[in-house]
């Protein structure tokens, strides 16, 4: 027994001995949530290793964590912000301004200034606070919701486009299920998902700027607008559109089933479409369509630039670290968006004539958008966030109505 | 006088290791929760502004589960109500199935059976398996796909059960397809039978090693007079390992409060089953209500408290009156 | 005769049911271990698919479909699932993570419950009653209420990011009910002991450490089980206070392997196995040890 325990005290030993032998350079840590299964993985990789070799003084020491984990993960440092990393990944919106409002975070204003021709400063936007807008955080790349079809179920049911109006898209959907073919599947057990759905039909029933003024708080959701946008949705769920075995199912088990021919739709978020694009089929990209058409036009859309890098306040090398976020968030950027991971968030300073088809499509969307609102459980800060979510999972489940969403969310969210 | 002050130094330094640990990492923490319940906060920060507020967190977390929406008792958001109720369901359907469940595979076991020793091991191996483990593995069961729909589709009882199922029991629009995590009827028990399937086998050892213990002069002599099986068990063992029934109910109980890793691994959205920890753990991680999450933690340990200490009193009451 | 015949019908009958209670433990296992060896398309029905992932053409150029086998053994055994979760996931270094952060954390949840149960029982003074309750009140925290609290307490002392902080707030939290399981075994050992050790003129360490400690052997086996639980299974201390990935331990690694592969069951369940095996066969091993240890902590406790 003794020699067990002696032959493991010696291997934690060495263990924690290796670290110390390594080269002298000047390191920077990272924490982001491109696991490896993650669509941003090479991304990451290949922007850090070209980091690495053009600096060749700096090492990125970076690890990643599973979403549901980093999220505990980053808030917890943020209570003792000397255990943060040099560089973080964060959601820009309100998740980042509770770190900002923290002092957490560096300013990133100074270092901003050399790229400003590369990176529009309104990309910067969502994770701009204060009353001067003062920047907190890189973009990497920017993401909208988008309507995937496979149009070879669309065709089996006797359509041969994505339906652009409400009435259309029922009549398509009678038809698909009349087909015997389950035309939507949304992901239950992560709540966003279902924002992906609902969120859309509501800005397409009340319009971006109602919408807007009602995430940013500076209006109420008591609109009877918005209780029969949730009405038609759940409408939707009850007369069999999603594939009721959603409820339980997390998105990448949703979007499989959508890759493998079992749904028609998928209504996700446009880092989707790479991956859409090298699958097996007949695949185009779409937007929900207008709900009502006195208040909102077919070209608004749910997104905006959310996944970023930000460099802590206690940092050793703020400045350093502010440079690296920027020069890694550009290069993530380029490679995510060859790979479909994404949109730029960057203007482009490589051949582009090589993205995919259907990313070139969702970029087009972008470019021709006529409103643009963040999403939900971004743009809100973490309480109403999560409240809100709360009352859309119920939404899903069937468990309110569009009356009780709205009532409960007026009260609740005072 | 000087041995005497040796000999105290000497008691402190016997406590002194366990002192340091248990000051440090339990009793700090819970005088730190008690003082971050009567404060708002902006965020999961110790270092961020603070704001006492006395009360208001419990008041809000209490208010926020009577305040009527539409008659009902509990309100959709917040849900502390929900998730005490949850626990207590959960507490309870481990003593009254999960406990004599055990106590009768014991009795049987104790009495000396053939492959006595095979039968403990299997059924006591599941407390081994790691909870994250366990989780992973039943939800893999309850997949819409997944084991326990092909095995009820084998049967032949799918359709039947679930089609009852979409009109007795469920509150819903949607028809019930299999989705046993959810919905909120069907969720808590769904986390409820890995826990049965993994800790009946723990309560059975334990219950197990007190009917061992049991005199056999005693049970001899009950058998001399006449005392069938049932009388023996009800009146000689069962009041003889009251004890350890004791302990096997404060822990189904304490442990259904405190329950965590099994709905954090198994649901996704821990809603449709919430227990009081996981609230807490959301409230704190997700909401960023730090004070509020802190009440919970302090409301939790006192219900523990309080339950032990009623489960002990409840089982002193009966074992006096029996003498 | 007529008796007998009875009593065996009522002995088959117990072990039928035992018997049936013998499945309902195992099958979830044999079927996460058959599972682990298949992959979706076998799972659930499919086509065929070489170990890349590319669907297998028949001469004729058709795909060739694959009968769907929830439950039964593998068609084919894909082992290439496992390596699949050994380089993805590193569970190796996960799992020697484990041992360690148990194993001391074992050591000193048992050095500081013997040496406490040792003042709370045999020194006499005032005050030790009310030092006993206050430590039984640790059997009601429930760990996550600390966490925030003891992550603070930890980063202050600079020990996040090793293995002590873990080992700490494990044994801290296995301190009561070692202590709890403690009393009972240091009971049993006569005092008769303690006077003969000090006649020869040991004081209270020499008692201590060379006559009561060599006695609470069987205890260390109750106390150690307890601690491994507690060890083995966490994984929100162990996901907050690591962020290394060399210092990562086992649950930690299994939800994010996991969380890497959601849709696709074979390294699914291969991570799964790969995590619950060693446990079964060391309890294989020693299975009548580590019962006799629970046994003996709940009669004493």
């Amino acid at each position: 027994m003794k020699k067990v325990f002696a032959l493991i005290l010696a291997a934690a030993m060495l263990l924690s001995m290796t670290h110390v032998f390594a080269e002298e350079k000047t390191v920077l840590t990272l924490w982001c949530i491109a696991t490896e299964s993650d669509a941003n993985r090479p991304a990451y990789e290949a922007a850090i290793a070209a980091y690495e070799a053009a600096h060749p003084d700096v090492k990125i020491e970076w690890e990643a964590f599973e979403n549901q984990s980093y999220k505990t993960k980053i808030k917890a440092a943020m209570s003792d912000p000397s255990t943060l990393p040099d560089i973080f990944f964060t959601w820009a919106g309100a998740f980042c301004g509770d770190f900002v409002e923290m002092g957490n975070v560096y300013c990133l204003n100074e270092a901003y200034k050399p790229w400003a021709a590369e990176l529009p400063e309104v990309m910067l936007q969502n994770a701009s606070y204060g009353e001067n807008g003062d920047h907190y955080a890189v973009p990497l790349t920017m993401n909208i919701v988008t309507l995937f079809a496979n149009m070879d179920l669309l065709a089996k049911a006797g359509w041969d486009h994505v339906p652009t109006t409400y009435d259309d898209l029922i009549a398509c959907c009678d038809a698909l299920v009349a087909a015997g073919i389950t035309p939507f599947g949304c992901a239950g057990s992560e709540t966003w998902c279902v924002t992906e759905y609902l969120e859309p039909i509501i800005e397409k029933t009340i319009g971006y700027e109602a919408l807007n003024a009602i995430f940013a708080g500076k209006a109420t959701w008591n609109d009877p607008a918005i209780a029969k946008a949730v009405d038609t949705f759940q409408e939707m769920i009850v007369k069999g559109y999603f594939d009721p075995d959603g409820l339980t199912l997390g998105n990448d088990q949703v979007k499989a089933n959508f890759i493998a021919g079992k749904t028609a739709f998928y209504q996700n978020g446009s880092w989707n479409c790479g991956e859409v694009n090298d699958a097996e089929g007949n695949f185009q990209v779409a937007l929900f369509p207008v709900m009502d058409a006195e208040k909102a036009t077919y070209g608004q859309v749910i997104g905006g630039p959310s996944d970023s890098l930000a460099v802590s306040a206690t940092s050793k090398n703020p400045e350093l670290a502010a440079a690296a976020a920027f020069e890694l968030g550009k290069e993530i950027c380029h490679y995510g968006y060859l790979a479909g991971s994404g949109l730029p968030a960057w203007t482009p300073y490589y051949d582009t004539s090589d993205v995919k088809p259907l990313v070139a499509a969702v970029a087009k969307i972008v470019a021709e958008s006529e409103g643009m609102v963040l999403f939900g459980d971004t743009a809100m800060s973490a309480d109403p966030a999560n409240i809100y979510l709360n009352y859309v999972s119920q939404v899903y489940g069937t468990e309110i109505d569009g009356a009780g969403f709205v009532e409960g969310l007026t009260n609740t969210l005072q | 006088m000087k041995k005497t002050i040796a000999y105290k130094l000497n008691i402190l330094a016997f406590l002194l290791p366990a002192l340091i640990l248990f000051v440090g990492i339990l009793i700090a923490p819970i005088v730190m929760s008690v003082i971050y319940s009567f404060h708002d906060f902006k965020s999961v920060s110790a270092s961020a502004d603070m704001t006492y507020v006395g009360f208001g967190n419990y008041i809000e977390l209490f208010s926020r589960m009577l305040v009527n929406d539409k008659g009902a008792l509990f309100t959709n958001v917040n849900y502390m109500g929900d998730a005490l109720v949850n626990a207590l369901i959960l507490g309870a359907l481990s003593v009254f199935i999960q406990l004599p469940l055990a106590l009768l595979i014991a009795l049987k076991l104790s009495k000396g059976i053939r492959g006595e020793r095979a039968y403990l091991s299997i059924f006591f191996m599941p407390v081994l398996i790691s909870t994250v483990i366990i989780g992973q593995l039943w939800m893999n069961i309850y997949e819409p796909d997944g084991l326990l729909n092909s095995a009820l589709g084998a049967l032949g009882v799918k359709d039947q059960l679930f089609s009852w199922i979409s009109s007795h029991i469920h509150s819903t629009k949607m028809p019930f397809r299999g989705a046993w995590t959810g919905y909120k009827e069907t969720a808590l028990i769904a986390a409820f039978i890995p826990i049965l399937w993994q800790y009946v086998g723990y309560h059975m050892l334990l219950m197990y090693a007190g009917i061992k213990g049991v005199p056999a002069d005693l049970l001899e002599a009950a058998q001399l007079d006449g005392c069938t099986e049932g009388q023996v068990n009800r009146h000689i063992v069962i009041p003889y390992i009251k004890p350890i029934l004791k302990v096997c109910v404060i822990f189904a109980v304490t442990g259904s409060l405190k329950s965590f890793d099994l709905i954090y691994t198994l649901m996704k959205d821990t809603r449709r089953a919430e227990l009081p920890s996981t609230l807490m753990y959301k409230l704190t991680f997700l909401n960023n209500r730090y004070g509020l999450g802190s009440a919970i933690a302090v409301v939790l340990i006192i219900l523990c408290f309080a339950f032990a200490l009623l489960i002990s009193l409840a089982f002193r009451d009966k074992g006096e009156k029996v003498a | 005769m007529k008796n007998q015949s009875k009593l065996k019908a009522s002995t088959v009958f117990v072990h039928l049911m035992l018997l049936v209670l013998v499945v309902v433990n195992l099958f979830p296992l044999y079927w996460m271990i058959t599972f682990s060896l298949k992959d979706n398309d076998e799972i659930f029905g499919g086509y065929l698919k070489d170990n890349a992932g590319a669907i297998i053409y028949s001469e004729s150029g058709e795909k060739i479909p694959v009968a769907r086998n929830m439950i039964g053994l593998p068609r084919t055994w894909r082992w290439s699932n496992y390596t699949r979760a050994m380089n993805t996931g590193n569970m190796g270094r996960y799992f020697l993570n484990s041992l360690i952060v148990s194993v001391f954390a074992i050591l000193l949840t048992l050095l500081a419950a013997f040496m406490a149960t040792y003042a709370l029982t045999r020194l006499a003074w005032k005050g030790r009653k009310l030092m006993n309750k206050f430590f039984m009140l640790g059997l009601t925290i429930p760990i996550h209420a600390a966490l925030v609290p003891v992550f603070l307490i930890l980063s202050r002392m600079k020990l996040l990011d090793t293995y002590i902080a873990l080992i700490i707030p494990y044994a801290a939290f296995s301190l009561s009910m070692g202590i709890l399981i403690s009393i009972g075994f240091m009971g049993d050992i006569p005092y008769d002991l303690d006077e003969a050790a000090f006649l020869d003129g040991c004081g209270v360490w020499g008692i201590f450490f060379r006559v009561i400690f060599p006695l609470m052997m069987p205890a260390t086996a109750t106390v150690g089980i307890y601690t491994f639980l507690q060890c083995w299974n966490e994984l929100l201390f162990a996901t907050v206070f690591v962020s290394k990935g060399r210092f990562m331990t086992l649950p930690v690694g299994v939800k994010q392997l996991v969380g890497q592969h959601t849709t696709d069951w074979g390294p699914v369940g291969a991570a799964l196995a790969i995590a619950t095996i060693p446990t079964m066969i060391v309890y294989a091993l020693l299975s009548r040890r580590i019962q006799e240890g629970f046994i003996a902590g709940a009669v004493k406790g």
